[in-house]
């Protein structure tokens, strides 16, 4: 029984999470406030994971991180890293792609909440920081709840990507979904049955405690 | 064998003036997908173990036939490395690539290669594994990979030939990668045109395409 | 003393519209701006309040100058020191009553804030959340967190239109009590006549955007005929109060719901 692969993959998860709630919260305000020409062309980037065959993003992401090219060198030359091959490649590529779950229900949040809110602070005297953090974000809380579940579920079933650049790296890139594809290639249907189910009752029991905890603890949490 | 059987195919078609269509995969996918009762005729592997399965499963016409050997070598693109059995143990080697030994038999061959050479342990923090020989070798020709092992009829494959260093490895030091083929039952005119590539495959012609990519055949 | 010359080019319903005001605004005086839908009475609350910007213009307040084009003055709205209640109230669902106060007096004395719940009336509902507080209260709160930060200018946009005649007239009387209170110089947007003869000082009449009269209300809004007589008697019902009015001789007998009329007292003049 190798529990390893389950840990890469809910540690790839959560990891990739919280760095994308970081990441996406501005990046959501941007898109729900401004009024920029440019915001179409943003929204499409965001999107495009969404349309995107994940062997596409794993394909250019094997290209530009490849020592062999431009960034790739570069990156090896002045870093010393290299992306493909590690945990960090996964992480970098898992924020990508899981981008546009996270940013859409935090910017349609953000879009639902009455204009006079954000007014009300400002006339107040709040910084734009301390409007988002104490007015905005509190009162999207099943916005953010939302980006995060999906973020995290997206992440676990990861698969095109991390076998385009992982290289099934026991305790390091061999995430669970990968292993499973490999057991059922080598026609071990049994262990294949045995991960996914593992994989299938822990991410069902992940959620269903996240939707019973957003009901009380999270409000106390959130003060 | 891919780009080896490319030129077989071509070849055959224009002889025997029967239009052949190659479907390129992963053995166990496509003996997955045969037992599923895929429409092939022939199916062609680079070991006897997924077409012997087949055969035992009554899916075929006869038992699996070996019509060559494939070879190992070991093969860089990135320019500063000189392809040799004795650099993999080297800081200059962060990433040796090597198909997922447990899928494919050229990944098997080469563990068994190292494991003669007693480099089995001292490396095996730097394997990455492709999940067929295919991905292998996408890991090597993006440079990911400092070095890989792969098979002789992809560094001799005419778009490849050019890119990288590749350098033959001690053949006695693993098992041959013997290249099987079995004749699937189908119709009586696929199985009748089955049986005429099967010959070609043993005919002098195929044989000289085969030394070109690499392999060796019986003579 | 807020002097505001301001002009704005406006996209209304109807089209566009040139926002063009010159208005001024004494110490300690209640203001109504008065005038039809899409006049641009709300607009000039935002541009005062630094929510909206003005093509050109000038606004100074109690001697600062909040706007200038020509200098390049625009101060933010979190620098320029008002209270605004706004019309759809804009509570913070995720916070208290209390909070939400609390929220808005951080540049405040903390004692302050127990004064105001108390003129407000607000005690009761300090740990309410707003959204199961009913309109009047709402209204209430809205008001307090405005106050809340001791400004010396309020702003109230359509403050009371949500409401039914009762709570209004008792919010009108709060409105009154904290303007005095307070000593604050009130501006507040309103459609509704009665109230606006009844607490302000001078009214602003807009018409498409431009300023078109000022004065007093009784000169500016439309007059509506009614006659002064004095309460002589007063019977208490069960559900209403029933007063008896002398008008210039003629003796007449009026029923009023209760919360209505529980602040006239025998002897005092009402017109009707």
């Amino acid at each position: 029984m190798d529990w390893n692969p389950l840990f890469l993959t809910f540690k790839l998860a959560l990891v990739t999470t919280l760095l994308l709630f970081v990441v996406s919260i501005p990046l959501a305000y941007w898109l729900a406030y401004s009024k920029s020409k440019g915001k179409p062309i943003l929204e499409a980037i965001v999107s495009l994971p969404l349309v995107l065959p994940p062997t596409v993003l794993g394909f250019y992401f094997l290209v530009a991180f490849s020592p062999n090219n431009a960034f790739g060198r570069w990156l090896e030359q002045w870093f010393g890293v290299q992306f493909v091959f590690s945990f960090t490649g996964l992480v970098i590529a898992s924020i990508l792609y899981s981008l546009p779950f996270m940013v859409h229900p935090i910017q349609s949040g953000l879009s639902s909440i009455s204009p006079s809110l954000k007014e009300a602070a400002y006339v107040m005297g709040k910084s734009r920081w301390e409007t988002l953090t104490k007015v905005l974000l509190p009162n999207i809380r099943p916005s953010l709840l939302t980006g995060v579940v999906l973020a995290f579920a997206h992440t676990v079933g990861e698969f095109g990507v991390i076998l385009m650049i992982g290289g099934s790296i026991p305790g390091k890139t061999k995430v669970a979904s990968v292993m499973i594809y490999e057991e059922v290639e080598a026609l071990n249907y049994d262990n294949a049955n045995f991960y996914s189910g593992i994989l299938l009752v822990t991410t069902f029991v992940i959620l269903v405690v996240v939707y019973l905890v957003n009901g009380g603890y999270l409000k106390r949490f959130f003060k | 064998m891919q780009y080896a059987m490319e030129e077989l195919v071509a070849e055959f078609s224009n002889e025997s003036g029967i239009p052949s269509q190659m479907v390129i995969g992963a053995s166990g996918k496509l003996a997955a997908q045969i037992t599923s009762g895929a429409p092939f005729a022939v199916f062609v592997a680079a070991d006897t173990k997924y077409p012997e399965k087949l055969y035992q499963n009554g899916l075929c016409l006869a038992p699996p036939r070996v019509y060559a050997h494939g070879k190992l070598v070991l093969w860089t693109t990135r320019a500063a490395i000189a392809p040799n059995v004795n650099i993999l143990d080297s800081k200059a080697i962060e990433h040796i690539a090597i198909a997922n030994p447990t899928l494919a038999p050229y990944g098997k061959a080469a563990m068994e290669f190292m494991g003669n050479h007693q480099l089995l342990e001292k490396v095996r923090h730097k394997f990455v594994y492709g999940e067929s020989i295919a991905q292998t070798n996408q890991f090597i020709v993006s440079g990911s990979a400092d070095i890989g092992f792969t098979a002789q009829s992809v560094v001799l494959y005419s778009q490849l030939k050019r890119l990288g260093k590749w350098a033959p490895l001690d053949t006695s030091q693993y098992t041959p990668i013997a290249q099987a083929v079995v004749l699937l039952k189908n119709t009586e005119l696929q199985e009748k045109r089955a049986e005429k590539f099967e010959k070609f495959l043993f005919s002098p012609k195929a044989k000289k395409i085969l030394e070109n990519f690499g392999y060796t055949v019986v003579k | 003393m807020i002097e505001v010359q301001i002009r704005k080019e406006l996209m209304g319903s109807e089209g566009k519209m040139i926002l063009d005001l010159n208005l001024r605004v004494e110490k300690n005086e209640l203001v109504a701006l008065y005038g039809a839908s899409g006049a641009g009475k709300t607009s000039t609350l935002r541009i005062l309040s630094g929510l909206m910007r003005p093509d050109s213009g000038k606004i100074v307040v109690n001697e600062e100058v909040w706007f200038d084009s020509e200098q390049k003055i625009n101060r933010k709205p979190q620098q320029r020191q008002l209270g605004l209640v706004f019309q759809d109230y804009a509570l913070f669902p995720n916070m208290s009553v209390k909070q939400n106060l609390e929220f808005a007096a951080t540049r405040a004395p903390s004692n302050h804030l127990e004064e105001l719940l108390e003129i407000m009336d607000l005690h009761q509902l300090a740990h309410k959340r707003p959204l199961t507080l009913s309109g009047g209260q709402q209204q209430r709160v809205a008001l307090a967190r405005a106050l809340a930060q001791r400004p010396k200018v309020l702003l109230l946009d359509e403050p009371l239109s949500a409401l039914d005649q009762p709570t209004r007239w008792r919010l009108q009387d709060y409105l009154q009590e904290v303007h005095k209170k307070f000593q604050l110089t009130t501006i507040m947007v309103s459609h509704d006549s009665n109230e606006i003869e009844k607490l302000a000082n001078t009214v602003f009449l807009l018409e498409n955007g431009k300023l078109v009269a000022t004065g007093k209300p009784n000169e500016i809004l439309p007059a509506t005929p009614h006659s002064v007589g004095k309460v002589i008697a007063i019977e208490q019902e069960k559900n209403r109060t029933l007063l008896t009015v002398d008008i210039q001789g003629q003796k007449i007998k009026i029923a009023l719901p209760v919360s209505r009329a529980d602040h006239i007292q025998l002897g005092q003049s009402i017109s009707i």
